[in-house]
């Protein structure tokens, strides 16, 4: 079988099944109640330890589907008409394999990740349910390097002389004159596939590529952790894909715990994920760029994450920083490269109509008062900009009739202020403000109260930490001030 | 760059050129779980030579010196060649078992409470008990500081060095030129934050952060008749702000996200946002979002204490991943801005108040502060009722992408009484030969319309063509050209060269 097939499996399990909405927010409330009540009763339910009870549901399942390969076995040495059927598939005729004999988080993650997992090429037909619950084989009987391995670079597969040649029919001691014997399941057609299998003593190669991952199987095993805990189980599949492989969600089974959490599964990324030397994960892989699933703290990274990102990097902004420098971030967020997917092509004319639009947000990347004001004093654009910058006889805003005098009009600058402070803060300076606003007499304003209702409810606490503001338009000696005093 | 009546009258001719340095791993071998140390700094030159390069003659040099041309096109604060330093640090992780983590230097922090850089040091305390504890402390990076940005500053205060203008640029100038300029001055500042550490499905920071501004700041905006300011001075609040941000999610169901800030000094919820994602099968993600945001500024800053209203957004969204190379999503809501008091009535109120017919709006001034009937109407609560201003939003996005080539398009509208934004960028990259070269274009299309502004609405296409060179992991080279094209500015060209160095990568 080949990564195509794998696919094709995989996207199967992919079908979009729709759920009501209201369904949906009932079972997420109900899954946010799961989380507050503990970490073990939202994670993924670990699979049961099957060394024992494996048995029992072998019985059932043992007499389906051997009795061909113990026909095979028998029969002369050619493959019947139309080639061996068990052993190309996880499941006979390629069926569906049930989600319960999946590895755990294949609900969350349904294809295996190409950038983690990079795509197999298997060219060996084998039935694992044959040999774990026929043949009673364990899975140490032939993946024993499993139980010894500190690396995921080491070969956990079995050696060919020292296992499959103790029953079947043929000799790989020495692997470039492989001998078949004289027994079906000798042949080299028996267990390779591929077009002319074993034609001039030659089988396709088998493609496994390590995993990125640091993967000590030792450490698993030690803690008494069974194959079927993250493989799912395979002793009732024939062939085994990389299908079987651990899905992240599954891991988070055990790995909650902190750094500082001694001999327990940690969760920090380095933990499984490779890193450059400056501790942040290894993203790029022939394979494609390692992205994080959608359920790790909702980031899946859509086309529309740019508009989405911020919920996320306020949370949890160490979490963004285990892939990204702080130069991505900063990148956009200091404000002094235009971004184009943040700001297209010709944003510096359609910019003021964003800005009152507040889309997107000036204030997330640039200061007002520096940034923007800058170039509007620059460009004659700002009340206070230099009086040769100035164009006589030219006005940005509506006519005073409507923009500046009572009575208020649609358009008059007090409605703008109110639903879109910013917009005005972007070209204005305290003074242009005060002018009208401060009060009578040497502050030098015409006294009109911008103030919102209620707000002498909070000045005296204002006032108490920072008299500053208050002083722009008020005398000491005010009696208005004197009231929040 | 045109000014908004045409005219062209700045010019932009940019250099920026960072300058950084990383050691990494200074304990010797990276072991992960281990303790790791690492030194970081980047510098940053910004240079722009189309500063003063439109003035000639008598005001040659003059926004940036206040002797020419009797400082009538000198702009405080703006220079030619700003060097900052970025950040400067040096970390600390899984020290002591894992248990503590520091940083030490200009660094930056960005939680619910923003985007935030300081000069100080940050300790992290990381428990087996699922639970951490930062606390940091030093002073705000602060424009008109040496080697610093006003990027992080709170928004509403103009900052900066006033040396260099006045009577003799030598010293420096006189507040009264520019009384809204306050002079910069260090900025004291401490947070903690209570974290979770551990679980995957959860993850929650609750943070506080306070600073101070320092020194004396001119209060009053208007000099005496002896040309004096009036000051203020001493410690005082500059900002004080508690945030906490949650997300919960279950992997085959979906996830809850949420977040508010609270600014103690304003007294009053600043934002909070709230999402709800459901993962309706392995393909499609669906999603609800809200956003509320209320302008808040340094509490320096008289704006906190002028009448405004929150921006509230709320939003459906629908992402699709059709295949492993194509996905799409589209999100949908509306944007709501309020005001106190109805604008389409409150005038003829104001002209009724005054004793006039209800179509006074437009043909006569009134003086609301010295009439105090109408300065009773402006204050009465029955005509402050909120009225609310909607406008539409839609997005579109959609990508294709393999290893080596990439297409996406973003599309957008926003449309409603504040005027319209709508248009379409496509853009697109290939890589050729192992990723060593890399052709690149967009084009844009967009349309906007400003109620306000009539004459300002327009049209505006655009493209950019680019390609790129990266001969190894050293370096990569791009240039990039761009032609924009509305009725308002005609033709707009722009190029950009960027060139990326690394000693070892």
């Amino acid at each position: 079988m080949d990564a195509r097939q794998d696919g094709r499996r995989g996207a199967r399990r992919d079908d979009p099944r729709l759920v009501p909405g209201w369904v949906a927010i009932i079972a997420c409330l109900g899954a946010l109640a799961l989380a507050i009540v503990g970490p073990e009763a939202a994670a993924q339910p670990k699979p049961p330890a099957t060394a024992d009870d494996d048995s029992a549901d072998a019985a059932e399942d043992a007499e389906e589907g051997d009795a061909e390969e113990d026909a095979e076995g028998e029969k002369g040495a050619h493959p019947p008409p139309g080639g061996y059927r068990s052993g190309l598939h996880p499941m006979p005729d390629d069926a569906e394999v049930p989600l319960a004999w999946m590895p755990p988080g294949t609900s969350a993650t349904p294809i295996p990740s190409d950038e983690i997992y990079p795509p197999q090429t298997l060219t060996i037909r084998f039935n694992h349910k044959k040999h774990v619950k026929g043949l009673k084989q364990t899975c140490k009987s032939c993946h024993a390097g499993a139980y010894t391995s500190g690396a995921v670079t080491d070969r956990l597969l079995p050696s060919p002389a020292q296992t499959c040649d103790n029953c079947h029919d043929v000799d790989h001691s020495d692997i470039t004159q492989v001998k078949a014997g004289t027994n079906e399941n000798g042949q080299c057609v028996y267990c390779h596939i591929g077009d002319d299998a074993g034609s001039g003593g030659k089988v396709a190669p088998l493609v496994l590529p390590h995993a990125n991952l640091r993967f000590p199987h030792q450490k698993h095993v030690s803690r008494n952790i069974k194959c079927s805990q993250c493989h799912g189980r395979v002793d009732r599949l024939e062939l085994a894909t990389r299908e079987q492989l651990p899905r992240m969600a599954g891991c988070f089974s055990c790995h909650n715990m902190s750094g500082a959490a001694q001999g327990d599964a940690k969760s920090d990324c380095d933990v499984c994920h490779l890193t450059r030397p400056d501790g942040r994960l290894m993203t790029e892989f022939a394979t494609g760029d390692l992205l994080p699933p959608r359920w790790l703290h909702n980031a899946g990274h859509t086309p529309d994450w740019l508009e989405r990102h911020k919920q996320v990097a306020a949370n949890d902004s160490a979490f963004c920083g285990t892939c990204h420098t702080t130069n991505y971030c900063t990148d956009c967020h200091d404000g002094k490269i235009r971004p184009r997917d943040v700001h297209p092509n010709d944003f510096l004319s359609m910019h003021a109509q964003a800005a009152r639009q507040d889309n997107p947000r000036c204030v997330s990347c640039h200061q007002e008062q520096t940034f923007c004001a800058d170039c509007h004093r620059r460009t004659g654009v700002a009340r206070d900009a230099p009086s040769a910058a100035r164009p006589s006889g030219r006005r940005f805003h509506p006519p005073p009739a409507e923009w500046t005098t009572a009575p208020r009009s649609a358009k008059h600058h007090a409605w703008e202020a109110e639903r879109n402070l910013n917009a005005c803060v972007s070209c204005h300076t305290e003074r242009d403000c005060a002018t009208c606003h401060a009060t009578r007499g040497v502050s030098g304003g015409q006294g009109l109260n911008p103030h919102p209702l209620g707000f002498e409810s909070k000045c005296k606490t204002a006032f108490s930490r920072n008299p500053r503001p208050c002083l722009v338009c008020h005398q000491s000696s005010d009696s208005f001030l004197q009231r929040c005093q | 760059m045109a000014s908004p009546w045409g005219a062209t009258n700045i010019e932009r001719r940019r250099l920026l050129q960072t300058l950084g340095l990383a050691v990494y791993n200074l304990q010797g071998d990276s072991v992960p779980g281990e303790a790791d140390y690492s030194a970081t700094v980047r510098l940053r030159l910004d240079a722009d030579f189309g500063v003063n390069g439109h003035l000639e003659g008598a005001q040659q040099g003059g926004e940036t010196d206040y002797s020419v041309a009797g400082g009538s096109r000198y702009i405080p604060g703006l220079r030619e060649a700003p060097l900052d330093l970025m950040y400067a640090y040096v970390e600390g992780r899984n020290v002591a078992s894992g248990w503590l983590g520091f940083r030490v230097g200009r660094q930056y922090v960005s939680d619910v409470l923003g985007w935030w850089s300081f000069d100080g040091a940050l300790l992290r305390v990381t428990t087996p008990y699922y639970v951490q504890i930062e606390a940091y402390g030093g002073l705000e990076q602060r424009g008109g500081l040496p080697l610093s940005t006003s990027r992080f500053e709170q928004q509403g205060i103009w900052r900066g060095n006033h040396r260099g203008f006045g009577d003799d640029r030598t010293l420096p100038g006189s507040a009264a030129d520019y009384p809204s300029y306050q002079e910069a001055q260090i900025a004291p500042a401490f947070g903690v934050a209570l974290e979770s550490a551990g679980p995957s499905f959860v993850h929650g920071r609750l943070t506080y952060r306070r600073v101070y501004n320092m020194g004396p700041s001119i209060t009053r905006q208007f000099p005496d008749r002896d040309g004096n300011v009036q000051t203020t001075d001493g410690s005082r609040i500059s900002q004080d702000r508690l945030g906490y941000a949650a997300d919960v999610n279950v992997p085959a169901i979906g996830g809850l996200k949420g977040g508010v800030t609270y600014d103690l000094y304003n007294q009053l919820v600043g934002s909070f946002f709230g999402g709800l994602e459901v993962y309706a099968g392995s393909r499609v993600t669906l999603g609800a979002d809200v956003d509320y945001f209320v302008p808040t500024f340094d509490a320096d800053s008289i704006w906190n204490w002028f009448t405004h209203d929150p921006i509230t957004t709320i939003t459906g969204r629908a992402a699709v991943d059709i295949t492993r190379e194509v996905d799409v999503a589209a999100s949908g809501g509306t944007r709501m801005w309020i005001a106190e008091g109805n604008p389409e009535e409150f005038g003829a109120g104001q002209c009724r108040a005054a004793q006039l017919g209800p179509d006074c709006v437009g043909t006569t001034t009134l003086d609301p502060s010295s009439d105090s009937d109408l300065e009773d109407y402006a204050r009465d609560e029955e005509n402050r009722a909120t009225t609310i201003t909607t406008d539409v939003l839609a997005n579109l996005a959609g990508r294709y992408r393999t290893r080596t080539t990439s297409v996406e398009l973003r599309g957008m509208l926003q449309t409603g009484e504040r005027g319209r934004r709508t248009g379409a960028d496509l853009s697109g990259e290939r890589r050729l030969s192992g990723q060593r070269y890399a052709l690149g274009a967009r084009v844009s299309l967009y349309n906007w319309a400003d109620p306000l502004r009539p004459d300002r609405d327009a049209t505006s296409f655009g493209y950019v063509l680019g390609a790129g060179y990266r001969p190894g992991e050293f370096a990569d080279f791009k240039l990039e050209w761009e032609h924009d094209m509305n009725r308002l500015v005609g033709q707009r060209f722009r190029v950009v060269g960027l060139v990326n160095l690394r000693v070892a990568p």
